[in-house]
């Protein structure tokens, strides 16, 4: 009941001050009145009654403090009072406000804006309903399949195909049908694949869009709702349904600007009618990380789009599909895996095409969704890690910098502190207001960091979209638990270097302090040398740092260099580039032939253009093919692996590529190339319509030759000193599960090397040159290049109207030039070159600030000293020597630990390296070179000041 | 004058307590009051006292109240709440313990 009483006092207290200020002058007043009443009636006059009062009555102003001690609310009070006085405080020394408050915001500006691009890459949860029991199937054996297989993946899962260790997240369809058929493990079980890339019809001119392929029950099992309309379920799963999409929200949104009507309308796919059933709720972006796709379509129709990589079929041979599974309440995910893993095996050990020994021990892991699904980050996540560590030092630098700010300061203010012991202050209360200030310094830098975290993400973001043609695949959005992150690191920081200065404040030795204000003598002792040590540790941890930051950055600015300059191989100037795939469109392969050779003819002959020609896939886009080859005159089951990229028409002349050996592609080469590629498609149409598997192994026969380049590199390591032209290639036979030859049913393919030409980069910069294959292309997509004589970007729309002539219901798509398409392959060394140099000068930056803060502080303080020097003959260059040296001995000692932290850490950097060592000794020394340069100017400026003493003032001072 | 460290705090709340249970007095009633029944013994100093009746009416033992004094001057009147009531009551009982058994070892010893 007590609280009753109390409550409403404590309320009053606080913010009726005056008010209860005033009842207590009034009942102080009485009790005085009273005690003068008593005196005069034992015979005083007046007069000498309030004066014997008054003597009475003893401190007032001690007695009200006490009276308000009780009120209980003197911490709140003099909390505010800390925080006026800190404020004050602050506006007083704006440059050291500025200084501090900047440097913190930057320190956590950075943090948060990477740890926000982390939370959005790696941490993210998945944007459906319930995800901790959503689990994602997982194949792994310890061989790889046995057998013919055609396994598809799109970048859902981390996979591995070595031989001692394989697997994976595809799976073939009868095997998702097994799973669906189990009714007691999972409430919901669905499979996707994709996106495939489709011609969009039907909605202004054709374009390319991505659908992502999935099963009836994909939505449900989600728990994804419709935004507009329905969602997909098990009807739109059938083969005689409808074919029916449902729209991503974005997608809805770009393409049809949000338009509640286009639900309902119909588009073309690859020529095929579909009915939009829906949009999908807006933060249902994709599964996998980074992935997107502009709609979904189900598994029963996807056959009519003429998707080599779909398969309904009942083929166990066939892997494609991602398979995720809702686990019922109550079933635990080892039940579940237990139970889906002797499913797997069985099939895949005694089904009806077995794909694994018993040896092979083919198993399956189920995976929370949430970390099975890696999607993109992989591809980020080594910058982002290494940013992340960045961004740490830099916080440190921050600190530590702040900190050093802070006791110099601190020190200055001795005499202060001492005039608030002297009159009372307590020890604890010192300490408080100095925590106060520091508190308030480092939330004033939080607060603005904040800002230069938005703003920090914003740049980043823009630094990697605008070089990846497209928008960054992640949404980054500083969210709670990166404000909570933030308000931690404020507070914890500001205790942390609030703590130091305000114990040795407290702690001072009055009588000196308030006798002197420079402070010779007093700051003499052991205390101060204490305070001036703790302040030359953090000069030298800020250059340790930087150091460790400015080698980082250096490391990965050559990789960037060393990159930028890598040969190809080819001319990569003035080449625009695009791609194109008529077979979206039914083209059958000999009408794809004619379809590029007139498209080649039409480009070649457009006014700017100097050649065309076209490929699959494009020299440094990303797209790789290698197989194996079987070498003339090598035993039977050898092959060899190499790279294969198939060409057109002109590639090596409009490339740029050198003939090194025997001759190019000539027309006769592409024709035999076609009748070889048509003679195989019968071949296979004649062994399908036979029953398969009829007895024994069939000598395996090999197709007419077709001409093939080989470049120096295949030459030189499969040809060694040998002359390679007229040697063949054979395709090499796949072993089946007994190991012995499999009954080949088509000719084996073979080629004979005609011509050797030079080395290119292949897939991208960063790959070593491997021996590579060139064969005439047959069919399928292509991408086209063109080189021109002037800018190639003005020739983008005389192009679409080249192609448009011939079919114009085939987009382009990737129009770029070369140039374009090798900076974005460079997009994360680009980034992390550009972000770790930033914050390796600001890392510089703050490490100098420290120093010469430092510097600065000790000079005034040694005034006395370098006067008594100079009047005993201390020339000026003696006085500047002095200063600077002993700035530069700190940076010394700094850049000495720095460099041996460095070589310890900078390995962990060396898989995002290229052509440069870990330890490269050019970046050490020009790290320690320029550290030091710096480092000395700040040190001249202290010094320039302290040999400008006059030893005459100096001295008369004290 | 006897000085106020003679008093232990805890005495001299138990003191204030019980002298205003029969009726609310202001801080210098108080103090007369105590000094009178005391014979003149205890002198209870304003500051000391005025500290003690704010914390207890922080403590809400007592309460205040603005009132009117013998020639129409305000006064600060305080009285015992109930919880201060019930608490004179165990502190007087805690009291006469303690000086039961002082007195008992003075005369046995």
């Amino acid at each position: 009941m007590r609280w009753m009483y109390k409550l409403p006092l404590r309320i009053r207290s606080l913010f009726r001050k005056k008010c209860v200020e005033e009842d207590l002058n009034e009942e102080l007043r009485f009790h005085m009145e009273k005690l003068i009443e008593e005196k005069v009636a034992s015979g005083m006059t007046p007069k000498e009654a309030r004066y014997a009062a008054l003597r009475d009555f003893g401190g007032v102003e001690q007695l009200k403090e006490e009276c308000r001690d009780s009120w209980g609310v003197r911490m709140i009070s003099e909390l505010g009072q800390d925080l006026r006085y800190g404020l004050r405080q602050l506006r007083r020394n704006p440059g050291f406000t500025t200084v501090a408050v900047l440097t913190l915001a930057l320190g956590i500006g950075a943090n948060t804006a990477i740890f926000s691009l982390i939370d959005a890459v790696m941490l993210r949860s998945l944007p459906v309903n319930d995800p901790s029991h959503l689990v994602v199937l997982n194949w792994s054996a310890r061989n790889q399949m046995r057998g013919p297989i055609n396994s598809s993946s799109f970048g859902d899962c981390n996979e591995s195909l070595t031989d001692a260790n394989s697997s994976g997240c595809s799976f073939p369809y009868p095997f998702f049908q097994l799973l669906h058929a189990e009714k007691g493990l999972f409430s919901g079980i669905a499979a996707f694949a994709g996106p495939a890339q489709l011609v969009l019809g039907g909605n202004g001119p054709a374009k390319m869009a991505s659908g992502e392929i999935v099963s009836g029950d994909y939505f449900s099992t989600l728990g994804v709702k419709a935004a507009v309309g329905r969602t997909l379920g098990p009807g739109d799963d059938d083969p005689s349904a409808a074919p029916a999409v449902v729209l991503s929200y974005a997608f809805w949104q770009s393409a049809f600007g949000g338009d509640r009507s286009a639900v309902g309308r119909t588009i073309l796919l690859n020529s095929v009618p579909f009915t939009i059933a829906g949009v999908a709720e807006q933060s249902f972006t994709n599964l996998a990380p980074g992935k997107t796709q502009d709609f979904w379509l189900t598994i029963a129709i996807a056959p009519r789009l003429n998707i080599n990589w779909v398969s309904r079929g009942q083929s166990f041979r066939d892997w494609w599909l991602v398979i995720l599974g809702r686990l019922k309440p109550g079933v635990t995910l080892q039940k579940a895996q237990a139970a889906t893993a002797l499913t797997f095996r069985n099939e895949m050990l005694h089904g009806s095409e077995p794909v694994w020994k018993a040896s092979d021990n083919p198993g399956i892991e189920l995976v929370p969704a949430q970390q099975g699904l890696t999607g993109l980050r992989g591809f980020f996540s080594a910058p982002l890690y290494v940013l992340m560590f960045v961004v740490g030092l830099i916080l440190l630098i921050a600190c530590a910098n702040v900190a050093g700010l802070l006791l110099s300061r601190a020190a200055g203010r001795q005499t202060e502190m001492a005039v608030r012991l002297a009159v009372g202050a307590g020890r604890r209360r010192i300490v408080r207001q100095l925590l106060t200030e520091s508190v308030l310094l480092s939330l004033a830098g939080g607060a603005l960091g904040v800002l230069f975290a938005y703003w920090g993400v914003r740049l980043i973001v823009s630094l990697v979209s605008a070089s990846m043609l497209g928008s960054f695949p992640f949404v980054v959005v500083p969210d709670w638990r990166v404000l909570v992150f933030i308000v931690s690191i404020c507070i914890f920081t500001g205790i942390v270097f609030g703590l130091a200065p305000a114990f040795r404040s407290a702690r001072l030795i009055l009588t000196p302090a308030l006798k002197g204000s420079s402070g010779m003598f007093w700051l003499g002792g052991k205390r101060a040398g204490g305070l001036i040590h703790l302040g030359k540790s953090l000069v030298v941890v800020q250059v340790v740092l930087s150091v460790v930051v400015l080698i980082g950055a250096g490391l990965l600015v050559r990789t960037l260099r060393n990159l930028r300059e890598v040969n190809p191989g080819f001319d990569t100037q003035n080449l625009l580039l695009f791609g194109i795939d008529p077979t979206l469109e039914n083209y059958k392969p000999a009408q794809v032939q004619n379809f590029y050779r007139e498209l080649q003819e039409r480009l070649a002959a457009m006014p700017g253009v100097t050649s065309a020609s076209y490929s699959f896939p494009a020299l440094l886009s990303g797209g790789l093919v290698i197989t194996g080859y079987h070498l003339d005159g090598q035993p039977d089951k050898k092959s060899v692996p190499a790279d294969r990229l198939t060409i057109g028409t002109d590639f090596l002349s409009t490339m740029h590529i050198p003939l090194i050996g025997g001759r190019a592609f000539t027309d006769e080469d592409f024709q035999q190339a076609a009748e070889a590629a048509s003679a195989e498609e019968t071949a296979h149409k004649a062994a399908q319509s036979k029953t398969p598997g009829l007895g024994g192994a069939i000598s395996p026969a090999v197709a007419p030759p077709v001409s093939a380049l080989v470049n120096h590199a295949f030459a030189l390591k499969y040809f060694p000193g040998q002359n390679p032209l007229g040697m063949r290639l054979l395709e090499p036979i796949n072993p089946d599960m007994s190991g012995k030859t499999a009954p080949q049913i088509v000719p084996r393919r073979s080629w004979v090397i005609v011509g050797i030409v030079g080395d290119t980069k292949y897939s991208n910069l960063r790959r070593a040159i491997h021996p590579t294959v060139y064969v005439p292309i047959t069919g399928g997509g292509a991408r086209f290049e063109l080189r021109t004589a002037g800018n190639p970007i003005a020739l983008i729309p005389a192009v679409r109207h080249a192609v448009e002539l011939i079919n114009k219901n085939l987009p382009l798509f990737r129009v770029q030039t070369q140039s374009q398409v090798i900076d974005g392959l460079l997009v994360p060394e680009r980034v992390i070159a550009r972000v770790s140099s930033l914050f390796g000068l600001l890392a510089l930056l703050l490490a100098c600030i420290g120093l010469y803060g430092l510097l600065s502080y000790e000079t005034a303080r040694r005034r006395p000293e370098i006067g008594i020097r100079m009047a005993l003959g201390a020339e000026k260059n003696e006085i500047l020597r002095m200063v600077i040296g002993q700035g530069l001995k700190l940076a010394l000692i700094g850049v000495g630990i720095g460099l041996a932290g460095s070589f310890a850490l900078t390995r962990f950097l060396s898989s995002l390296l290229y052509g440069v060592k870990p330890t490269d000794l050019i970046t050490f020394i020009a790290v320690s070179l320029i550290l030091i340069a710096v480092a000395l100017v700040a040190c001249y400026v202290p010094a320039r000041r302290a040999a400008k003493v006059d030893p005459m003032v100096a001295l008369r001072y004290e | 004058m006897s000085k106020p460290s003679d008093l232990v705090q805890g005495t001299l709340d138990l003191l204030i307590l019980k002298t205003i249970a029969a009726e609310a007095m202001h801080g210098w009633g108080i103090a007369q009051r105590i000094r009178q029944v005391s014979g003149e013994v205890l002198q209870v100093n304003q500051g000391a006292l005025y500290p003690a009746l704010h914390r207890l009416e922080q403590n809400g033992w007592i309460r205040a109240k603005w009132g009117e004094s013998d020639n129409n001057r305000r006064a600060r009147y305080y009285s015992l709440t109930a919880a201060g009531r019930k608490y004179l009551q165990s502190e007087e009982a805690n009291w006469r313990r303690l000086s039961t058994a002082i007195g008992l070892v003075l005369e046995k010893v």
